[in-house]
């Protein structure tokens, strides 16, 4: 694809978009707009453009010979949520919360406007929230802090979810188009070798973090362990992470492997998957890494 | 007698969450000046939970800054289990790096 070209996407024969692929196509949409370059989709089902036009995939975009339909809301439910893009961290708290709900959505048997439980203050509905915002917020933390370092200041997020009620399954997208792992962490001592996927593995080990030891004259310190609570979020509840950065793509549970030539993300992209029966057992607890020492200080609870 | 400044969290949460950093460091800074007048600060965690980076930013940063001592002045009221674990988490840890950093 030459850089300076209008770009023209021929999408006659695509008939299945998840939410990765989705903020893939968002993000990617975006930059080739920003470069002053035009984007045109011929060929598009009436029915995947129905959906992606719901999604707000199109934002600015040309469609040619295709007829998208307006999507019938009851189909899937309230389990579909368009596909978001955030450029300030003020933003992360909001919308962490409003997504989550959004895609954990309907469930058959649980009222979300249930009263709370009395011991915990929590109802049903909110349990299978809290793990998915959680996941929500780090992911987004570090798209809008760390993506936008080394030379990416406007870096954006985006973010698609979907749930699967067939298979009860949830994903979650969210894709950046900023520095990247390896940008990030090239000077960091854990990194073995200078490559994508060295990145990808150092940066989902605990404690690792860019700025962890600059002490406190940077702008802000941080505990490298955000990456690792995704993950365990994941695996907890009986999932996955996909993550994509430069040349390289990390499965949690399947392979790792080397994109081919030509295929390169830049930025960090993360798509994770979870079953949403198995989010209401998951506790902070067994979420963050084991103590490398002993507590030096009592801690006052009351 | 030892004030005690009451800071609800609560209110920052969005359901039963608090997340963002952001939302620590601004809140950190009024806790620095109760600090610094000689008070003792009540977090109230009452209804809510909270991510790793958001205690980090607020708690581990005070202990970065001024040594695990400052974990005598704080008090961590009506606790979850999810917030007592992060709390725990980030108070060991931040407190571990703080000694080996001072050590050398
Ligand atoms: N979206 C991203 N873009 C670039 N680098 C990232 C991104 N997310 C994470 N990183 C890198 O991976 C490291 C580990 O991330 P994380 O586990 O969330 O820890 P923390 O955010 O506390 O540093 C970060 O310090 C940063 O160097
Ligand atoms: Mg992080």
């Amino acid at each position: 694809m030459e850089a300076t070209a209008d770009v023209v996407v021929n999408a006659s024969r695509l008939c299945f978009v998840d939410p990765f692929g989705m903020a893939l196509l968002g993000a990617t949409f975006h930059t080739i707009r920003n470069q002053g370059r035009s984007v045109q989709i011929c060929g598009l089902s009436a029915e995947m453009g129905g959906y992606l036009e719901r999604m707000d995939v199109f934002e600015g975009i040309e469609l040619v010979d295709c007829a998208p339909m307006p999507m019938q809301r009851h189909n899937r439910g309230d389990s579909l949520v368009e596909l978001t893009r955030l450029g300030a961290r003020r933003d992360v708290d909001e919308a962490s919360f409003r997504l989550a709900h959004a895609v954990v959505g309907h469930i058959p048997g649980i009222n979300p406007d249930e009263p709370p439980d009395e011991m915990t203050g929590y109802t049903a509905f909110e349990r299978l929230v809290e793990p998915v915002q959680y996941a929500l917020n780090e992911l987004l933390e570090n798209a809008l802090t760390h993506a936008k370092g080394h030379g990416f200041p406007d870096a954006c997020v985006w973010v698609a979810s979907q749930y699967y009620p067939r298979k009860g399954m949830i994903q979650l997208a969210v894709v950046d188009d900023g520095c990247g792992f390896l940008a990030s962490l090239r000077n960091h001592p854990a990194l073995r070798r200078e490559s994508h996927i060295d990145a990808i593995f150092t940066a989902l080990m605990p404690r690792i973090s860019c700025n962890r030891d600059l002490g406190l004259s940077s702008e802000s310190v941080n505990q490298g362990v955000g990456l690792t609570t995704t993950f365990r979020i994941a695996e907890q509840a009986g999932g996955r992470l996909v993550i994509a950065s430069g040349d390289a793509i990390h499965d949690t549970v399947g392979r790792s492997y080397q994109l081919t030539e030509d295929n390169f993300w830049q930025g960090v992209a993360v798509a994770m998957e979870c079953r949403r029966d198995r989010l209401p057992d998951i506790r902070f607890r067994d979420l963050l890494p084991p103590l490398d020492a002993q507590p030096v200080r009592r801690l006052r609870f009351e | 007698m030892i004030t005690r400044s009451n800071f609800p969290l609560s209110k920052y949460a969005y359901g039963h969450l608090i997340g963002a950093r952001a939302t620590a460091s601004s809140l950190r800074e009024q806790v620095e000046v109760a600090l610094a007048q000689g008070q003792e600060i009540v977090f109230d965690f009452s209804g809510v939970d909270a991510t790793q980076s958001f205690i980090d930013e607020l708690i581990g940063v005070l202990i970065l800054s001024n040594g695990p001592e400052i974990l005598d002045r704080l008090v961590f009221k009506s606790c979850s289990d999810n917030a007592r674990a992060v709390i725990e988490f980030v108070a060991a840890d931040r407190c571990d790096q703080f000694v080996k950093i001072h050590s050398h």
